[in-house]
């Protein structure tokens, strides 16, 4: 993997996005091993490229580079499924409307609460969907909690877990209402997959929690299985 | 007693002159400290007719086991499983289903409460909810239990029914009681974890202490917990439990600000930091080395509480008369004979009594347990073979202030050379030899305080307010408290205030307007003479626990805020003067004290753990009241606590000694003095002396031992006139302008440091909430030159209204007219900040004194809005 001879070349690749740049040129750069990589933003960046090389080898994602800080590690990784799962909120907004999912609900035994307000509410799917990222983001990037990305105190590191928790219900509502636009989503990205396992490795959900069914061999359950 | 016992060590129905004869020279073996024993402490948190409830928890835990399909027995499921049903009833708690949610509540407060099915001891069950709770908040029950807090708090079924209610019983805080419970147990957990030196879990202990003292969302829980306080005090929330919400603020306060340790190191960090000698001395450890004096014997006179209680007059503003001074107008010398003699007059018998201070009875019983407390008395020869290391010397090292200095120095000058050099105290040319020598001798003592740094360093401020900005504030959990809840500071010390009220054993059931029994009284009023004993009993001791924490609170949150910023300790005791702290604290003395110390409020066997593990005994039967311990512990702890605040409110404050005088503490405290504990004997020794001089020379003339014991005991001002008063500030007509020029100082300080930061909340909200993620670093770095511009900007549209008022009367400046819009667009319009480098490169003395006059028209004019 390792590609010394191109290690000049790779001196002078810039790796940005200019304006103007196509859709198929969009992060088209060649891979660079994680020592190298000497941004203050590495992990992101590794995270990031192996989620492009392939985003369904959930093993190799979630393994952890020697001497990773591991608070530093979860959360950039919840940090970029945040940021993915915007995806699928975008894809919900055709289908899912406040007038036909009234509430937040999987399963019908379970409705919840929107926790984004000072206090809880009973809020339509889409809003939860919409709340509940936007209150991750602000989270994910307040200054008080997490004001450096290179090392996070423990405090904070215990706040991942609930963010994690409300996040999963817009994979279950959008699996269990939605199921096109899920497996849609899904085929694509993994992302479902990759967040069950990430939890699931992390200790951050119970696993009776995780009712999104999903086969150890990372394909996709089909319409038939539910 | 219809199988009641009554463990009874005091009696406390009958006199104590006979029943306590022997008590009486007894010491307390009470050590104070931050809060009792962890068991007690989380006893507390339950009433006794919260009884019913523990089985409920049970009840939910095993519903929710056999929803998982798992034996209802924790102890034998693995860790791993352990934090998955954990998790699983955390997402339990976010659904829409109010009944669903309070199961998954009550099962985690099974948890916290440390299954105590399946123990067989009480360490049992505190080792297994030690290691739950730790599981719990590493999981982020904390924080789900905080959201879930919120959402009852703005429940406004349950408050609109417990507001219609003729009688709010327990049952209508059923849903609050789970969760503070729940918040309170983790908290108290932690405060008992952070006294163990090596804790396993320090790494979820800082992570705790962090949370907590940081706002959690937009609110620090503090200030959601004086809310809440203040909600029910207004009448709008009638439900809310008060003892659990008093208890879990007091703790989660002590968690964050830290106790006596961290006040003692903080103490000295920053007396280091100001380049002041470290403080060796501890009041804690003095006092425990000191020897309770024996109570006044002219104490037996007013020994039972008054016959006719006299009402305490509401004064509003304390109306000094002249009548209120020191009554001799003898002079010095004759007073001093008088005294003399006066001390010769006593009673032979007292004299030794009050030196017995020294004694040790532990020696004398080891000597002699054959002699009786009389006899051991009367005998000197005991008093004699005292160990000589107990007090060789005075208890404390005398202290000396600058002022005192100053004053000493001018009033030699003006004796001996005939004329005054204010501020100096350098010179000593022209002052004869022993005079000199007792000016070393005071600077040797001298004292230099943290307030008194501060004080001088906001001087300076005031002075220089461009050239002398504001350091940069630290941020610590203190200033953090502070700043959230100066806004509405008056209204939390009113409402603590009230409850304190309402909770104290003299007020009587006339203070309607807050009944602070709802969460004491069950839903059926007691059939049987034992249930109602059990309630009788359960109502004492509800208020015992409310006036321990209300007082805890007041007293940390001072001592805190004095060593953080003086003026901060200076607003707060300000706003409790104007609730009228001191008459309520004199008010709660004004009891038996003994009866009060002594109570036995407790049945040992209804008290968690107890009344859960193990065989339960009928009810009915041998129900034992009391303890055996000779005292309770809280209520002493209480009595010190409120001493305390007494003492920090009046000191060097005369305008407050002398609401003592007026309020007619002396023989309140007097009686106080009856307790044989030497640390509450010493504050209220304090409070004596500092009144001393305006009790008049009848007072001091019968109370001899008390004078002798203030000087034995409590530390000595040099060349401080104490008890006879020649001193200068004492004159009562500078009280009020004593009162005023304070406030004036810490309205400055409050409005140079706080101000600009709550009038930009105010108008916009939006960005404050936004910069607050920034932890407020942005807005104090600009703290100074926001003050100020904010007051000019009032001050300007001041006086642009004045223009529209006095239009003909006043005529507008030609450069005024000239120039006026060039200002409106560069002032009003931009509203750029001013660069106020600008005027310092062109130093234009005119200007500058213009805006510094501005400032202080300013001042005055918030002063009187």
């Amino acid at each position: 993997m390792v590609m010394e001879a191109q290690s000049q070349q790779t001196q002078q690749i810039l790796r940005r996005n200019r304006p103007g740049t196509s859709a198929k040129e969009f992060c088209q750069w060649p891979d660079e091993n994680f020592e190298e990589m000497d941004s203050t933003l590495v992990v992101q960046q590794y995270i990031q490229q192996l989620i492009r090389k392939d985003p369904s080898n959930v093993e190799k994602l979630l393994t952890m580079p020697d001497g990773q800080d591991e608070g530093v590690w979860k959360y950039e990784h919840l940090r970029q499924f945040c940021m993915e799962l915007n995806g699928l909120a975008v894809k919900l907004q055709t289908q899912c409307f406040p007038a036909t999912c009234t509430q937040m609900t999987a399963t019908e035994q379970w409705i919840f609460l929107c926790a984004a307000h000072k206090t809880p509410k009973e809020c339509p799917a889409i809003d939860y969907t919409r709340h509940t990222l936007d209150g991750a983001a602000c989270l994910l990037n307040s200054n008080k909690y997490f004001p450096s990305r290179v090392s996070i105190k423990e405090s904070s590191v215990l706040k991942l877990g609930s963010v994690c928790r409300r996040v999963y219900r817009i994979f279950s509502h959008a699996y269990f209402h939605h199921r096109r636009i899920f497996n849609e989503f899904e085929e694509q990205t993994f992302l479902c997959l990759r967040f069950t396992h990430f939890v699931t490795k992390y200790n951050l959900m119970s696993k009776d929690n995780l009712i999104v069914p999903i086969s150890d061999a990372g394909e996709i359950p089909g319409e038939s299985e539910a | 007693m219809d199988g009641l016992t009554i463990n009874s060590f005091f009696d406390n129905d009958g006199g104590f002159d006979s029943a306590n004869g022997a008590n009486e020279f007894v010491d307390l073996e009470f050590t104070y400290a931050d809060a009792d024993t962890h068991l007690n402490e989380i006893a507390e948190l339950y009433s006794y007719t919260e009884h019913n409830e523990f089985q409920l928890n049970v009840k939910a835990f095993e519903d929710q086991m056999e929803m998982y399909k798992l034996k209802p027995l924790w102890q034998q499921l693995s860790k791993e499983q352990h934090i998955s049903i954990i998790l699983k009833l955390i997402d339990q708690l976010e659904v829409l289903d109010n009944t669903m949610r309070m199961k998954a509540a009550r099962t985690l407060l099974y948890l916290a409460q440390g299954c105590w099915v399946e123990v067989q001891s009480d360490e049992e069950q505190q080792s297994l909810s030690r290691y739950n709770v730790m599981l719990l908040y590493r999981s982020g029950v904390f924080q789900a239990f905080i959201e879930l807090l919120n959402l009852e708090i703005e429940n406004a079924t349950t408050a609109n029914v417990a507001i219609r209610k003729i009688a709010v019983s327990l049952a209508d805080s059923v849903d609050l009681r789970v969760i503070l419970s729940v918040l309170y147990i983790i908290t108290e957990v932690m405060r008992a974890e952070k006294e163990i030196s090596e804790s396993e879990y320090k790494d979820l202990l800082e992570a705790f202490v962090q949370e907590i003292s940081q706002p959690i969302g937009d609110e620090l829980l503090a200030v959601k917990l004086l809310g809440m306080i203040t909600r029910f005090c207004s009448g709008s929330a009638p439900h809310f439990p008060m003892k659990k919400v008093l208890l879990l603020l007091w703790k989660i306060s002590l968690v964050s600000l830290g106790g006596t340790d961290t006040l003692k190191r903080l103490k000295n960090e920053y007396r280091v930091r100001e380049g002041l000698p470290v403080i060796t001395e501890d009041t804690l450890e003095v006092s425990k080395t000191m020897r309770a004096s024996s109570p006044p014997p002219t104490a037996g006179n007013d020994d039972n509480i008054p016959k006719r209680s006299r009402p305490f007059r509401r004064v509003r503003n304390i109306v000094i008369s002249e009548s209120l001074m020191k009554q001799s107008s003898l002079d010095e010398q004759e007073q001093l004979g008088m005294e003399l003699e006066a001390q010769n007059a006593e009673n032979e018998d007292d004299i030794p009594d009050y030196y017995r201070q020294l004694d040790d009875p532990m020696n004398g019983d080891k000597n002699g347990s054959a002699l009786n407390e009389t006899e051991f008395h009367k005998q000197p020869s005991i008093a004699a073979s005292i160990p000589p290391s107990q007090h060789p010397t005075l208890p404390w090292a005398p202290k000396v202030r600058q002022k005192d200095i100053y004053q000493f120095m001018d009033i030699s000058r003006r004796k001996f050379i005939g004329y005054s050099l204010p501020d100096n105290c350098e010179t000593t040319a022209g002052l004869p030899k022993p005079i000199c020598e007792g000016i070393n001798i005071l600077k040797r003592h001298l004292y230099t305080s943290l307030a008194d740094v501060q004080i001088k360093r906001e001087e300076e401020i005031t002075r220089n307010p461009l050239t002398k900005g504001e350091d940069e504030v630290p941020i610590n959990p203190t200033e953090i408290l502070y700043q959230a809840i100066l806004p509405n500071l008056p209204q939390y010390m009113i409402s603590l205030l009230k409850i304190l009220l309402a909770a104290a054993p003299t007020s009587k059931a006339k203070t309607e307007s807050i009944n602070i029994m709802a969460d004491v009284l069950p839903e059926d009023m007691p059939m049987t003479v034992t249930q109602s004993t059990k309630l009788g009993i359960d109502v004492s001791r509800h208020k015992e626990i409310i006036v321990k924490a209300v007082s805890a609170i007041l007293l940390l949150y001072l001592k805190h805020f004095k060593i953080n910023h003086v003026y901060q300790f200076e607003f707060m005791s300000q706003h409790l003067v104007f609730a009228n702290c001191i008459p309520l604290v004199l008010k709660f003395f004004n009891q038996s004290i003994m009866t009060y110390v002594g109570s036995k409020n407790i049945i040992p066997i209804m008290d968690f753990p107890s009344c859960v593990i193990g065989e339960q005994p009928e009810l009915t039967s041998d129900l034992v009241i009391g303890d055996s311990e000779p005292y309770s512990w809280r209520n002493i702890f209480s009595c010190i606590n409120l001493l305390r605040i007494l003492n920090k409110l009046t000191k060097w404050k005369n305008s407050r000694i002398m609401m003592l005088v007026v309020f007619k503490s002396a023989p309140i405290l007097k009686r106080t003095l009856k307790v044989r504990h030497a640390m509450m004997q010493l504050y209220v020794l304090k409070l004596l002396k500092m009144q001393t001089k305006y009790l008049g020379r009848q007072w001091r003339k019968t109370n001899m031992k008390i004078i002798s014991a203030i000087y034995g005991k409590v530390r000595h001002h040099l060349n401080s006139d104490w008890a006879f008063g020649n001193d200068l500030d004492a004159r009562p007509w500078d009280f009020q302008a004593e009162e005023c020029t304070l406030r004036t100082c810490v309205d400055r300080f409050n409005n140079r440091r706080y101000f600009s930061q709550i009038s930009n909340a105010v108008r916009f909200p939006d960005q404050t909430n936004l910069s607050n993620q920034n932890t407020g670093l942005n807005s104090i770095d600009n703290g100074v030159f926001n003050g100020i511009e904010n007051e000019l900007n009032i001050n300007n549209i001041l006086n642009s209204e004045n223009l529209i008022e006095n239009d003909d009367a006043f005529d507008l400046t030609k450069e005024f007219k000239n120039n006026y819009e060039t200002w409106l667009k560069e002032e009003v319009y931009c509203a750029n900040p001013i660069d106020w480098n600008e005027i310092l490169k062109e130093p234009n003395l005119i200007l500058i004194n213009e805006i510094k006059n501005s400032i202080h028209y300013s001042t005055y004019f918030m002063k009187s809005g």
